[in-house]
């Protein structure tokens, strides 16, 4: 044990346990921990700050639904990010989209030190280009893996899939990503 | 991160980085908005019935169906005559396990719990298309006319009161795996085509009608009429996040 289930030093399990006993202030330690994490999921995902936060808003509210499905020796983690990703998906579904954007060549310049908040969005365009040409299952290992640096195993476990598939899609994506953001700028591949 | 094929390596590594900062911190007035709105609309739906049933443990769910199916099952098997014995043929049987089977599937899909990945459109679909399509089979193995103890009957008239008969009888099914479902994608085509299920299975049991086109006005059609009016419709309408 870390502390008091409502300590900021208590782990996620343990707070999850307190908030499913009905401890209020475990419910908002469980939001303050995950909220800012799926904040950049959902953004970078979606592209819209309000759709964002809706989708971190209806998290908690399923997670809240489901809650009396957790059992002890269970990982929170992996629930609330699966949770997440199938309302991404949902979302991507009702909205049928998937529009195809083209890398813009005037954002292809080297890293500066310091970024203007205009080179700060383009450079985040240019990401999000790049992982829009990414397949989803490939893009939803990149974002879990790397960018919410999550282990394989886990990445399974949310994507309901084997660890060694995760790792295919992994290497395809990565190798895609170098070929749209590494070799470009550096010309030598 | 890992090393390996499967990781992004040193110099993709460090374009993502670069293309990607950390945010600046969330500011905590933004988060305990957000955090006041995700608590009253959870409060507001605990005081509901069906955000309390939601709630239930996916086992509490599943209990919960399954003893109302039984008690549906046995009041409508014991208390309502049967078809004639010798109307109980082996495709008879087949077909009403096959109903239950089907049932038990949707029912299983529908009280899924949110926290595991969804599964996969395909078989989502797929269920749905095979419900569809036993009852349609069904209707093709429908009760030898010399065996039927009504073996008359007014055209279509009798196939519109079966199909009345089973949309009321479809309604409480989907009712039920509606008010039990935690909002899945698909959720409310399932429901539908288990609404048509449960119809198509004491239409089977208890009507005494030959022939294959009363079966399939008047039997199959009931799944047909969920999955593309009641199931679709709330689809494709906006729903109230659960």
């Amino acid at each position: 044990m870390s502390g008091s289930p409502t300590s900021s030093a208590a782990t996620d399990e343990e707070l999850m346990e307190a908030y499913i006993d009905g401890d209020e202030a475990a419910h908002r330690l469980l939001f303050e921990r995950y909220a800012p994490i799926l904040l950049r999921l959902t953004r970078r995902h979606l592209r819209d700050d309000d759709l964002a936060r809706e989708i971190v808003q209806q998290t908690f509210f399923r997670l809240h639904g489901a809650r009396n499905d957790f059992r002890r020796g269970s990982s929170v983690r992996p629930w609330v990010m699966t949770i997440a990703m199938n309302l991404v998906r949902e979302h991507w579904r009702r909205m049928k989209r998937r529009k195809m954007t083209q890398l813009e060549p005037d954002t292809h310049a080297a890293p500066d030190a310091e970024f203007t908040p205009l080179e700060l969005r383009q450079r985040s365009e240019l990401l999000h280009v790049a992982l829009e040409k990414l397949p989803t299952s490939q893009r939803e290992v990149v974002e879990l893996h790397w960018f919410q640096e999550r282990p394989y195993a886990e990445v399974a476990q949310i994507m309901g899939t084997s660890e060694g598939a995760v790792r295919v899609r992994a290497h395809r994506a990565y190798a895609t990503l170098k070929q749209l953001l590494v070799s470009e700028i550096r010309g030598d591949e | 991160m890992t090393s390996g094929n499967d990781s992004p390596g040193a110099g993709l590594g460090e374009r993502l980085l670069e293309l990607d900062p950390p945010e600046p911190a969330e500011p905590a007035e933004g988060l305990a908005r957000m955090f006041g709105e995700v608590k009253s609309r959870c409060e507001a739906s605990d005081r509901t019935i069906p955000g309390f049933l939601r709630s239930r443990s996916t086992v509490a769910r599943r209990a919960i169906v399954l003893a109302v199916f039984a008690l549906l099952l046995f009041v409508g098997w014991f208390v309502f005559p049967l078809v004639g014995d010798h109307a109980r043929t082996a495709p008879w049987m087949a077909s009403l396990v096959t109903f239950c089977v089907l049932l038990l599937l949707a029912m299983l899909m529908v009280t899924r719990p949110v926290h595991l990945p969804e599964l996969p459109r395909w078989q989502i679909i797929g269920l749905v298309s095979v419900a569809i399509g036993a009852t349609i089979v069904a209707a093709f193995w429908p009760i030898p006319a010399a065996q039927a103890a009504t073996p008359e009957h007014a055209g279509g008239v009798m196939a519109g009161v079966c199909m009345g008969v089973g949309l009321l009888l479809g309604v409480p099914v989907y009712a039920l795996l509606r008010l039990l479902d935690r909002g899945h994608a698909l959720g409310s085509v399932v429901a539908a085509a288990a609404a048509g299920l449960g119809a198509n299975f004491v239409l089977k049991a208890h009507c005494p009608i030959p022939g294959t086109s009363h079966e399939l006005l008047g039997h199959a059609s009931v799944a047909l009429v969920f999955v593309l009016g009641l199931g679709l419709v709330h689809h494709w309408l906006p729903q109230k996040p659960r």
